[in-house]
């Protein structure tokens, strides 16, 4: 059993067209905003995956780095949404 | 590639997705939340398996501040501004956007690609958007400011019709 680039970019592109199904699919925007972390979350493992399998002779630190960086994104997206949600709801 | 590691990393993508279809689909919220930090956990294992450990102890923590959030008390709802019409305008215009690009798929080689901008690092990267790639870049910049634009028009015309209400 192994695994290569294919089946992490076959896995990143699950959870993209997950989160694009869910930021379409709801009515509720902030219930929307929640497809935002797996499309984040896709991209993070399609950089990690290159990092990992595709850029021989270089650093795999960097696509740790980007899926940090979207990681840490992502939910600071969640939280600004969540607070515009919350300050128009109480208005 | 290990069979341990190769066996984590597919119950993990297992999980990861099983969580995000949660999140697409279950109908209450703090049911979401958890499937949100259930895909966290399944993103965590996925790049632990891929000998990315610091990214996944920063996913994890990530995912569950994300959960945490769409799960707690503060969540508030809020209904769409888009009318019918426009929502239905922007599904089409989403599936023609998702036609061109699965049509730009499997025309493309990418199965046998090989990354040819140097050492894979952020100065790469910048050289491909800068230079290389510039026009789609700058193609996705306009997309990008014309559906901030348009959310902003959507969202004062709302407010006048909200005062007029009042």
């Amino acid at each position: 059993m192994s695994v290569g680039l294919v089946a992490v970019l076959f896995v990143a592109g699950g959870l993209v067209a997950a989160g694009m199904f869910a930021a379409a699919w709801r009515r509720d925007l902030t219930a929307a905003l929640a497809g935002v972390p797996l499309m984040f979350a896709g991209a993070g493992a399609a950089f990690v995956g290159i990092a990992r399998f595709a850029a021989a002779g270089s650093s795999i630190a960097f696509g740790q780095e980007f899926a940090v960086l979207l990681a840490i994104a992502a939910v600071a997206l969640v939280a600004l949404g969540l607070g515009i949600a919350g300050r128009e709801g109480s208005r | 590639m290990d069979s341990l590691h190769a066996i984590g990393f597919y119950v993990s993508s297992g999980v990861s997705l099983a969580g995000a279809l949660g999140v697409a689909l279950l109908p209450l919220r703090d049911q979401r939340g958890v499937a949100l930090g259930v895909a966290g956990i399944g993103l965590a294992g996925l790049y632990l398996s891929l000998s990315a450990g610091f990214a996944a102890l920063v996913a994890l923590l990530c995912y569950a501040g994300g959960a945490w959030l769409l799960a707690g008390p503060r969540y508030r709802s809020l209904e769409s501004v888009a009318g019918s019409v426009w929502r239905q305008a922007g599904a089409l215009g989403a599936a023609g956007l998702l036609a061109i690009l699965a049509y730009a798929a499997l025309r493309g080689d990418f199965a046998h690609a090989t990354f040819n901008g140097g050492t894979f690092g952020a100065a790469a990267v910048g050289r491909l958007i800068f230079a290389h790639d510039a026009l789609a870049a700058e193609a996705v910049a306009a997309l990008v400011l014309a559906a901030l634009a348009g959310a902003t028009a959507a969202w004062r015309v709302r407010e006048r019709e909200r005062d007029r209400s009042r």
